[in-house]
C-alpha cells in the first residue's frame, strides 16, 4: 500500500524509475569536433564492423565483407544473404562473421566451414558482437532473443531485456550461456578478468566472470554503449552509437503513448534514437534543433550522435571524440585500434575515419 | 472515436486548464492561501463558538480588527521595504498614554491630542529610521532596541499618571462616541480604520512611494540603481509605521479609556503573525494592505476563539508561535515554488485531430521537388529574422528583422543596404497602403505604420478585452501579419495572446485558439477584434469583393475564408482543410492565384500527440523546454493555389539550405521574395512565366 503511494508520488513528481534525467556530457566526455576533424578513410554504405586481421582492415557495409586493400580502397571480398551484424578473427586465421538472422559463419582456421545456427535450442537470429577468446572457443552477444537486428529499435522502444552472452566451443559447436536478461549487449571483449560486455539499453558495461557473475564496471554513459575493442596502447575504447534523449526516456515512460508510436508509425519518424538524423519531413524535431540564421546549434537535442570513448583498463573513461548536432559523423556502431590510431566506422554517415590522438590533439 | 478519447476531447474543450496557469501568473494570486485560511477559520471557529460571531461578538472583533489592522499596515509597509518593526507594541503604549494623558489629566482639546499623539509616534518612527535608514543598523536588532527602550520610557512616565487618567473624564462628545457608540452594529473606528486601509492601499499599490518601497524590499541596489533615494524610502517606512501605530492607540484609547502595565506587550508577535500569515513576505518586496487585514483577522479570530474555548493564555501564544512558524514555512515555500509552479502549469495543452491529409512522399501536387533551386539569396547575413518582406512602387525591398528594424535593400540588385526605421520590436507582417505607407505588424507591441518620409507612427496597440478574461488580452501581443481592404481597413492576426515572439513555437503544444483576427479602421481609428479562438491565425490575404478574406490556421493546418462585411458577415467557412504541412503567411500572386508559405511539414509522432493532451502536459512538465516535441520546422516548402482552394503546385528547397522554414512570400515584378523568421537571408527567385509587370500596388491601381 505504502508502496503503492510512494509510487503514486514518484510518478506525479518524476522521481525514482519515473525519471528521466540524462547524464550530461562532462569531465572526459566534455564534447569537441575531433570526430568531424578525423581524417577521412573511405565511404561504404551502412559500414559496419571494423576489424583488423592480420594487418589488413575489414569490415561489413550491409551484406557484404569489405577488406581494405594497402591503398585505402575497400573491395568486396564476400557478399552474404542478410546483413553483416558481427565480425571477428581469431590468431590462427579464422573468422567469425554473423549474419542479421542466419547465425555465425566460421570461415578458414580449424573449424572452417562450421555454422552456428542455434544456441541452447533457439535459433541464433540477432548477433550483435563475437569474439574469440582462443582458436577454439567463441564467445558470442545476442542482442535480441526473439528479434533480428535489424529490429533494434523496436527492441529498445519496448524496452527489451532477452539479451544473452553465449560461449561457443568450436570443436563441437555446443553452446552455454553465461548471462541473460540482458538489454540488447552489443559489444564484448574478453579481459583479464573477465568479459566485458556493453550492454545498450541499460547504458552500461558490465563484466562476466567465469560463475556467472555480473558486476557493472561503467554506468550511466550518456548515450547507447556498442562495440568495445582492446586499444593497442592499453586500455579499451568504446564505440557509443547514439545519444540519450530526455524526450525518449519520457516516451518510454508513457506507455499508451509508445505503443501507439510503434505500432502505427514507421519505426523512421519514431521519437527514438537514430543512426543519422535530419533525413526526412516527417521524423518529429525538437525545440532547440530548429535551423536559426541557417545554422544547427551544436548542442541541440538531435535523435544521432557520433561518439568514441577512450577507457583505461579499469573502464574510466579518459579521453572522447565528438561529431555533435551540427556534425554528420554520427551512428559510429563499430571501431579499431590500428597501430596509435583509431578507425571509426560511422555507420549513419556510411563513412570510415581515423582518429590519431595526438594529430586529432593539435588540430584542436 | 473511442469512448476514452471522447473523454479526452470533452474534458480539453470544457475544462479551462489555461486558466489555472494564467491566475498563477497573477501577483493577487498570492492571496488564495490566505483567504482559504480565513474561511477554514471563520468555519471553524463558528461552529465550536457561534457567539464570536453574534451581534456582541461582531462588535468587539471590529474593535480589535481596526487597531490590529492598522498596526498590521504599519508592519507591512515596513516590511515591503525591508525591514522590520518589532517595536510596535512599545510605541502602542507610549502613544496610548500620550492621548489619554493629554485627555484625561490635562484636557486638551481633542484635535490637539490626537496630533500630540501622531507625533509622538512618528518621533518614535524617526528613531527606528534614523538608526536603519540613515546609519544603516540592522532593522531586527535596532528595533529590538528601541523596543525595550521605548517600553522603558512608558514604564518611567506611567506610573505618574496611571490613577489620573482613570479618575479624570475627558469632555468630549466625539471621543466618547468614538469608544462607545457605533453605526450599523460596528464601531466608528472600524469605518475611520477602513478609510486608512483603502488610502494605504492606493498609497502601496498605485502611487510612486509605494512602488518605491516595493523595489527597496525587492531588490535594495537595483533600487539604488534606478535613482531611488534608499535610505530615505527606509527612513520614511518606520516613520509611517509609526503614525500607523499611534492612530492605533487613539482607537485604543477610546475603546477602552484606561491604560496598565501590559498594555502593548506582545503586540509585535501578533501583528507580526498575521502579517506573515496574510503572505507579506518577510524578505520583503512583497506586500498588500489586503493581506495584512486577512491575516490579523485570522489571529485575533484563532486568539480570541481559543480564550473563549477557555484556553490558558500561555496555551494560546504557544498555539500563536506555532501557526506563526506555519506561516514563515509557507511563505518559504511559496516563494521559492511560485515560479516553479507556473512554468509547470503555464502551458494548457489541448485536444487536436488534425485531418488526414496528402503525403507529399507519394507523389501528387506536393511532391518534393528542386523548384527553388535556383532562388538567389538576397542579403546574406545582413539581415536577422526577416518574417515577411515587402516592395515598394519603385522596387526596393523591405523587410523586418528580429532586432526591431526595417531594412531596406535598394533596387535593382538589392547589394546596397540601410535602416529604414527602427522599431524597437520584432517586425512580422507587412504591406504597403495605397498612400504608400509601409503597415507593419510588430511583436509585443501593436500594428505601426512608416511613412515614406520615415515617420514611425502608432496605429494601435490595443483592442476591446475579452469578457471575463483573466489575462489581460486588451494589450497586442503577437500581431502576425496583415492586409488591406480595398476600402483601406487593416485587418490583422494575432497569432496568440498567451505567448510573445520569442516563444511562439510553445503555443503549438496547446492548439488551443488562442488568436484572433482583428480590424483596425484608419478613418475612425478604432482596433475591433472581429473573429476569437483561432488556433494560430496566421497569413492574411483580403478578397477583391471588400467582404472576405483568406487566413491560415497554422497549428489546425487549415486555410479558412472568413465574411467580415456583406449578406454573409460573420460566416466562417474552410477552404483547405487537409494542408500536409504548417501554413504561415499568404499573399496575392500575379495570376490572381495565392501563394500560401508551408513552414513545416506534419509528422506523424506530432498528429499522434495532438489528440493526446495529458501527454504534451506532462511532457512540458517533465522535459526541458529545449527538449519539447515540436513539429519539424526546419524542412517546409511554398504552395501555390486558387482563392477557392484548389492546390496548383509546391516548391521545395529540396536540401533547405536557403530557405529551411519560409515564412513569407511576396511576388514583385515577375520575382519572388521569400523570407524566414529564423533565416539570415532573403530569397529572390525568378518566377517561371509570371507577369514581369504585376505588383502588390497593382490593386490599388485597378481600384482607383
Amino acid at each position: 500500500m505504502i508502496r503503492a503511494l510512494l509510487d503514486r508520488t514518484d510518478k506525479f513528481l518524476g522521481r525514482g524509475k519515473y525519471s528521466i534525467a540524462v547524464p550530461v556530457m562532462d569531465g572526459p566526455l566534455h564534447p569537441n569536433h575531433k570526430l568531424d576533424h578525423a581524417a577521412h578513410l573511405f565511404d561504404a554504405k551502412d559500414i559496419d564492423n571494423l576489424t583488423l586481421i592480420g594487418t589488413d582492415i575489414w569490415c561489413s557495409s550491409g551484406a557484404a565483407l569489405l577488406r581494405v586493400s594497402a591503398d585505402g580502397t575497400p573491395e568486396v571480398a564476400d557478399t552474404f544473404d542478410a546483413p553483416i551484424t558481427c565480425l571477428a578473427a581469431s590468431g590462427d586465421g579464422a573468422t567469425a562473421i554473423g549474419v542479421d538472422g542466419g547465425g555465425i559463419y566460421i570461415r578458414g582456421g580449424a573449424h572452417n566451414g562450421r555454422h552456428i545456427e542455434k544456441l541452447g535450442g533457439n535459433a541464433l537470429k540477432c548477433a550483435t558482437a563475437v569474439a574469440f577468446e582462443d582458436d577454439h572457443s567463441l564467445v558470442i552477444t545476442v542482442g535480441a532473443r526473439d528479434r533480428v537486428h535489424a529490429e533494434w529499435k523496436r527492441d529498445l522502444m519496448t524496452q527489451g531485456r532477452t539479451g544473452e552472452v553465449w560461449r561457443v566451443d568450436l570443436t563441437n559447436g555446443t553452446g552455454k550461456m553465461l548471462a541473460g536478461g540482458l538489454g540488447y549487449p552489443y559489444g564484448i571483449c574478453p579481459t583479464p578478468n573477465g568479459l566485458a560486455v556493453s550492454e545498450a539499453w541499460a547504458h552500461r558495461i558490465i563484466l562476466i566472470d567465469e560463475s556467472g557473475q555480473i558486476t557493472p564496471v561503467l554506468e550511466d554513459l550518456p548515450g547507447y554503449p556498442a562495440r568495445l575493442v582492446p586499444d593497442t596502447a592499453g586500455g579499451y575504447v568504446l564505440a557509443v552509437f547514439a545519444p540519450r534523449n530526455q524526450l525518449v526516456e519520457f516516451v518510454l515512460r508513457e506507455p499508451e503513448f509508445l505503443h501507439a508510436m510503434t505500432t502505427q508509425v514507421p519505426s523512421d519518424h519514431w521519437i527514438a534514437p537514430k543512426l543519422m538524423w535530419g533525413q526526412g519531413f516527417k521524423e518529429p524535431m525538437q525545440g532547440a534543433a530548429l535551423k536559426t540564421m541557417g545554422i544547427i546549434k551544436p548542442w541541440a537535442p538531435t535523435w544521432s550522435y557520433g561518439l568514441v570513448v577512450s577507457l583505461d583498463d579499469g573502464f574510466a573513461p579518459v579521453a572522447s571524440y565528438h561529431s555533435r548536432a551540427d556534425g554528420n559523423r554520427h551512428g559510429v556502431t563499430s571501431v579499431c585500434a590500428q597501430g596509435d590510431k583509431i578507425l571509426v566506422a560511422s555507420k549513419g554517415a556510411g563513412v570510415c575515419v581515423a582518429l590519431s590522438p595526438n594529430a586529432v590533439a593539435e588540430a584542436n | 472515436m473511442s469512448l476514452s478519447e471522447t473523454f479526452v476531447r470533452a474534458r480539453s474543450k470544457y475544462f479551462p486548464d489555461h486558466m489555472i496557469g494564467e491566475v498563477l501568473t497573477k501577483r493577487w494570486s498570492d492571496n488564495a492561501v490566505p483567504f482559504a485560511a480565513l474561511i477554514l477559520v471563520v468555519a471553524v471557529f463558528g461552529t465550536i463558538n457561534p457567539s464570536m460571531f453574534s451581534s456582541f461578538g461582531l462588535f468587539d472583533l471590529a474593535g480589535q480588527v481596526s487597531e490590529y489592522g492598522l498596526m498590521a499596515i504599519a508592519l507591512t509597509v515596513v516590511m515591503i521595504a525591508g525591514g522590520i518593526d518589532l517595536s510596535i507594541g512599545s510605541i502602542f503604549a507610549l502613544c496610548a498614554l500620550t492621548i489619554l494623558a493629554a485627555l484625561n489629566v490635562y484636557n486638551l482639546p481633542l484635535g490637539l491630542t490626537v496630533l500630540m499623539t501622531v507625533g509622538v509616534g512618528a518621533l518614535c518612527g524617526a528613531v527606528n529610521g534614523l538608526l536603519i535608514g540613515y546609519m544603516r543598523l540592522r532593522a531586527f536588532l535596532t528595533t529590538l532596541v528601541t523596543l525595550i527602550m521605548f517600553r522603558s520610557v512608558y514604564e518611567i512616565i506611567m506610573p505618574n499618571f496611571a490613577t489620573k487618567i482613570v479618575m479624570g473624564l475627558p469632555d468630549s462628545f466625539i471621543w466618547n462616541e468614538m469608544g462607545l457608540g457605533s453605526l450599523g452594529g460596528l464601531p466608528y473606528a472600524v469605518y475611520l480604520a477602513a478609510i486608512i486601509a483603502i488610502v494605504w492601499h492606493i498609497l502601496l499599490s498605485r502611487s510612486r512611494p509605494g512602488w518605491q518601497m516595493a523595489a527597496v524590499g525587492g531588490s535594495r541596489r537595483s533600487a539604488f540603481n534606478a535613482g531611488i533615494k534608499v535610505r530615505r524610502v527606509v527612513f520614511m517606512t518606520y516613520v509611517y509605521s509609526g503614525i500607523l501605530v499611534a492612530l492605533a492607540a487613539v482607537f485604543y484609547g477610546a475603546r477602552l479609556n484606561g491604560i496598565g502595565t501590559d498594555t502593548g506587550v506582545g503586540i509585535e508577535i501578533t501583528v507580526l503573525t498575521g502579517v506573515v500569515l496574510g503572505g507579506t513576505t518577510l524578505g520583503g518586496g512583497r506586500g498588500s494592505v489586503a493581506k495584512a487585514l486577512m491575516g490579523t483577522v485570522i489571529v485575533l479570530i484563532l486568539q480570541n476563539g481559543l480564550l473563549q474555548m477557555g484556553l490558558l493564555g500561555t496555551t494560546s501564544a504557544m498555539i500563536l508561535g506555532l501557526v506563526l512558524l506555519f506561516g514563515v514555512w509557507v511563505d518559504v515555500r511559496w516563494l521559492k515554488n511560485r515560479e516553479k509552479l507556473l512554468n509547470s502549469s503555464y502551458v494548457s495543452p489541448a485536444y487536436l485531430k488534425l485531418p488526414d491529409a496528402p503525403d507529399p512522399e507519394d507523389g501528387g501536387v506536393y511532391a518534393v521537388n528542386d523548384g527553388l533551386a535556383n532562388s538567389k539569396p538576397l542579403a546574406l547575413g545582413d539581415v536577422e529574422g526577416p518574417e515577411d518582406v515587402a516592395i515598394d512602387k519603385d522596387g526596393n525591398l523591405y523587410s523586418g528583422s528580429r532586432h526591431g528594424e526595417i531594412h531596406r535593400w535598394l533596387a535593382p540588385d538589392y547589394t546596397q543596404h540601410e535602416i529604414f526605421a527602427h522599431i524597437g520590436g520584432g517586425t512580422y507582417g507587412m504591406n504597403f497602403d495605397k498612400d504608400g505607407n509601409l503597415c507593419v505588424c510588430v511583436g509585443g507591441m501593436g500594428l505601426y505604420m512608416v511613412t515614406p518620409e520615415r515617420e514611425v507612427v502608432k496605429l494601435t496597440d490595443e483592442t476591446n478585452r475579452t469578457p471575463w478574461s483573466i489575462i489581460d488580452d486588451s494589450r497586442l501581443r503577437l500581431a502576425d501579419d496583415l492586409d488591406i481592404a480595398p476600402d483601406g481597413k487593416i485587418f490583422f492576426s494575432e497569432a496568440t495572446y498567451r505567448y510573445s515572439g520569442h516563444e511562439w513555437q510553445v503555443d503549438m503544444l496547446e492548439s488551443r485558439g488562442n488568436g484572433r483576427i482583428i480590424c483596425y479602421d484608419p478613418a475612425t481609428k478604432t482596433t475591433k477584434t472581429v473573429l476569437g479562438n483561432r488556433i494560430f491565425p496566421n497569413g492574411i490575404v483580403c478578397l477583391p469583393d471588400n467582404q472576405s478574406l483568406l487566413f491560415c490556421e497554422t497549428w489546425a493546418c487549415r486555410l479558412m475564408r472568413f465574411w467580415y462585411d456583406g449578406p454573409n458577415k460573420g460566416k466562417v467557412e474552410e477552404v483547405i482543410g487537409n494542408l500536409p504541412g504548417y501554413p504561415d503567411n499568404i499573399n496575392r500572386a500575379s495570376d490572381g492565384n495565392i501563394w500560401l508559405c508551408l513552414i513545416g511539414m506534419r509528422a506523424p509522432v506530432l498528429d499522434m500527440a495532438m489528440t493526446r493532451p495529458g501527454f504534451r502536459r506532462r511532457m512540458t512538465r517533465r522535459v526541458a523546454p529545449a527538449n519539447w516535441l515540436y513539429p519539424n520546422i526546419n524542412m517546409g516548402c511554398l504552395v501555390k493555389i486558387t482563392p477557392e482552394g484548389e492546390v496548383i503546385e509546391a516548391f521545395w528547397d529540396k536540401d533547405c539550405v536557403n530557405h529551411p522554414m519560409p515564412t513569407s512570400c511576396k511576388e514583385d515584378r515577375g520575382h519572388l521574395f521569400i523570407g524566414g523568421v529564423s533565416n539570415n537571408r532573403i530569397g529572390k527567385w525568378p518566377i517561371p512565366g509570371a507577369d514581369p509587370e504585376w505588383s502588390e500596388h497593382s490593386k490599388w491601381e485597378q481600384n482607383t
